[in-house]
């Protein structure tokens, strides 16, 4: 993992107001999003959620993909693939389950390109994610 | 001064413009006087040593250099100008000197007080950082480079200088460095086309061959005839029945026995010449490990056909001025009708666009290459069921067709690489290409040359020669799930 490159993009989103953090899983390293705000509120559901994405290996060469919210979150069936489970995950002391969520990969995003995309875009396509509840 | 330690792993590398630029300022009082310059070298501490990249040079102001004197005279201006600059840049500090012409490049005891000099004030502004001491002359009409390395409480004899198409002679401990040509008659041929100096030039070379397959084994075969001295051949992989058809060296023993493909090599490589050194690692790139080895070579050649090592080898050539030639081969058509043999040279020098901006890998198939077997069977379930579901399966895997190739079409691109290498080393000839296809079975090969442009957003445009001061830059790293390399 290119820790140096994924900091200063994390850091970038700090400069909005936006925190986020690497963190593990035990194995492989993840990045951890706290608080994006999600369209729940008017339907009673958590008007934010953290957000898990998993560190591809080989990145930044490989792309960006899934997403997860914390395992129960009333979020899951309502969000594009998250009634598709792709993984349970336990990272930063919590049990997270992963969707089926793609941007890159047909999701809406354009494709991956590491001169433009990483996880600061990335954080882009979680608040498009979790604005359109079904 | 104290003792130098030999340390033939203490590797500079420097890019062709920049060394154009450097002999012009260096030479300005040639033949009979010297002159002098700061310069920023990237570096990367290895296994067993140091790698120095040019990054830029510092040249003198006006005045900085005192002209009076035959030798180098520095005036503290530039010394203080240096060591501020130093402590906003994350480079290691060079100072690099000519010497007359036909001088040899050994430090006389004026270069040695300046030495001690410049190791202890730099350090103050540039702490645990290497201070590099460069002289650079001509002798003979060759030209010749020396140097020595201030690090961690020692100073290191730089062991050789990698120059971007441009042969130069490494020099050390008073002499140069180089093997003598064991069995002259044995490359009598080549020394009649080249010259006997371009046959001095590749026995005291290095080229790393990544990957020792069909491609990589012709390379091989054809490198160690011409007397390369010593070879870097990197492969994970063991030798299978279905590589025979393209294996130079290659036996039924092999892959009935699994021995690895770069063990093969270098048994074949004993039998050509067993004069010649091989450095067999089991890995891939960019595992630091092969990283540490192959950049100790003159010339790389990436012979893998996998997008994830065209990417680190183009990564290579320019954060750690490497020059490489890619080859990749594919055989087209089908139901027994050939419609297209194709092979692919690409040339990356520092300057050249790298694998991005030449749009050479496709982000799919690079993630899929990357995966740990687990999630590549997790997803490939996932495609399944989503098939079921009736469902479109690339969100989770998309199957790639596997590329078809024969042992001649893998041969000639290996054998072609192998040559422009040669040509590289000896100085004799440049690849006269940026990415060269050519199709067997076209008219007249149906040959194309594409002089693809980098982006300025590139990580190629942004840290040209920064080694790994560069490590934001990556373009890719080393999943954790590959094995950890091995060096037989």
């Amino acid at each position: 993992m290119n820790r140096e490159r994924i900091e200063s993009e994390l850091a970038r989103l700090a400069v909005g107001g936006q925190r986020a953090e690497i963190v593990t899983d035990g194995n492989r390293p993840i990045v951890l999003y706290h608080d994006v705000p999600t369209a729940g509120g008017p339907h009673g559901l958590p008007e934010t959620s953290d957000v898990i994405v998993p560190i591809p290996e080989g990145h930044p060469a490989a792309a960006i993909d899934l997403a997860g919210l914390p395992a129960g979150s009333p979020l899951l069936p309502r969000v594009k693939g998250g009634n598709n489970n792709q993984g349970n995950v336990t990272a930063g002391g919590r049990q997270w389950q992963l969707a089926s969520y793609h941007p890159h990969n047909g999701g809406g995003a354009p494709p991956y390109d590491q001169n433009k995309h990483g996880f600061h875009t990335y954080f882009d396509s979680l608040v498009s994610w979790l604005a359109r509840l079904n | 001064m104290t003792a130098e330690r030999a340390c033939s792993s203490v590797v500079v590398r420097i890019g062709a413009p920049e060394f154009a630029a450097l002999k012009d300022l260096l030479f300005r009082r040639y033949p009979e006087h010297e002159w002098g310059t700061f310069a920023r070298l990237g570096w990367r501490e290895t296994e067993d040593g140091l790698i120095l990249t040019f990054a830029a040079l510092d040249s003198p102001l006006p005045g900085e250099l005192n002209e009076r004197f035959g030798h180098v005279v520095i005036n503290e201006p530039y010394s203080l100008r240096m060591a501020l600059e130093a402590e906003r840049h994350p480079f290691a500090v060079a100072v690099i000197h000519s010497h007359p012409q036909d001088c040899r490049p050994d430090p006389s005891h004026i270069d040695d007080d300046m030495d001690r000099y410049y190791s202890g004030y730099l350090s103050g502004f540039a702490p645990g950082r290497p201070y590099a001491s460069l002289i650079l002359s001509e002798l003979k009409g060759e030209l010749v480079l020396s140097g020595r390395v201030w690090w961690r409480s020692r100073w290191l004899t730089v062991g050789k200088f990698c120059v971007e198409r441009t042969p130069v002679l490494s020099w050390a401990h008073g002499k140069a460095v180089q093997k003598a040509l064991i069995d002259e008659s044995r490359y009598a041929r080549l020394t009649t086309a080249f010259g006997r100096q371009a046959a001095q030039r590749l026995s005291r070379s290095t080229v790393a061959v990544i990957g020792a397959g069909g491609t990589g084994s012709a390379a091989i075969e054809v490198l160690a005839r011409a007397g390369v001295g010593r070879l870097v051949v990197v492969d994970p992989d063991v030798v299978e029945s279905s590589n025979l058809e393209r294996l130079h060296g290659g036996w039924p023993s092999h892959a009935e026995e699994r021995i690895s493909k770069v063990e093969t090599a270098r048994e074949h490589v004993r039998r050509i010449n067993p004069d010649i050194e091989v450095v067999a690692i089991l890995g891939r790139l960019p595992q630091k490990t092969v990283v540490d080895a192959v950049l100790g070579a003159d010339v790389a050649l990436g012979c893998t056909d996998q997008q994830h090592s065209r990417l680190a080898l183009g990564e290579l050539a320019f954060r750690y001025l490497l020059p490489s030639i890619d080859c990749g081969v594919v055989l087209e058509g089908c139901d027994g009708k050939v419609t297209g043999q194709i092979l692919q040279l690409v040339r990356f020098l520092s300057t050249d666009p790298c694998v991005l901006c030449r749009r050479m890998t496709n982000p799919r198939r690079l993630s899929q290459e990357l995966m740990s077997g687990e999630e590549r069977t997790t997803r490939q379930a996932a495609a399944a069921e989503a098939l079921k579901r009736g469902e479109p399966p690339d969100p989770y895997w998309a199957e790639e067709t596997q590329l078809n190739t024969v042992g001649y079409l893998t041969t000639v691109s290996g054998a072609m690489a192998a040559g422009y290498a040669i040509g590289w080393i000896t100085g004799r000839f440049d690849p006269p290409f940026a990415r060269l296809q050519a199709n067997l079975v076209g008219k007249f090969l149906d040959t194309t040359d594409s002089e693809d442009t980098a982006s300025p957003e590139c990580a190629c445009q942004r840290a040209r020669a920064w080694a790994d001061q560069g490590a934001a830059q990556a373009q890719i790293t080393a999943p954790s799930h590959w094995p950890f390399p091995k060096r037989l």
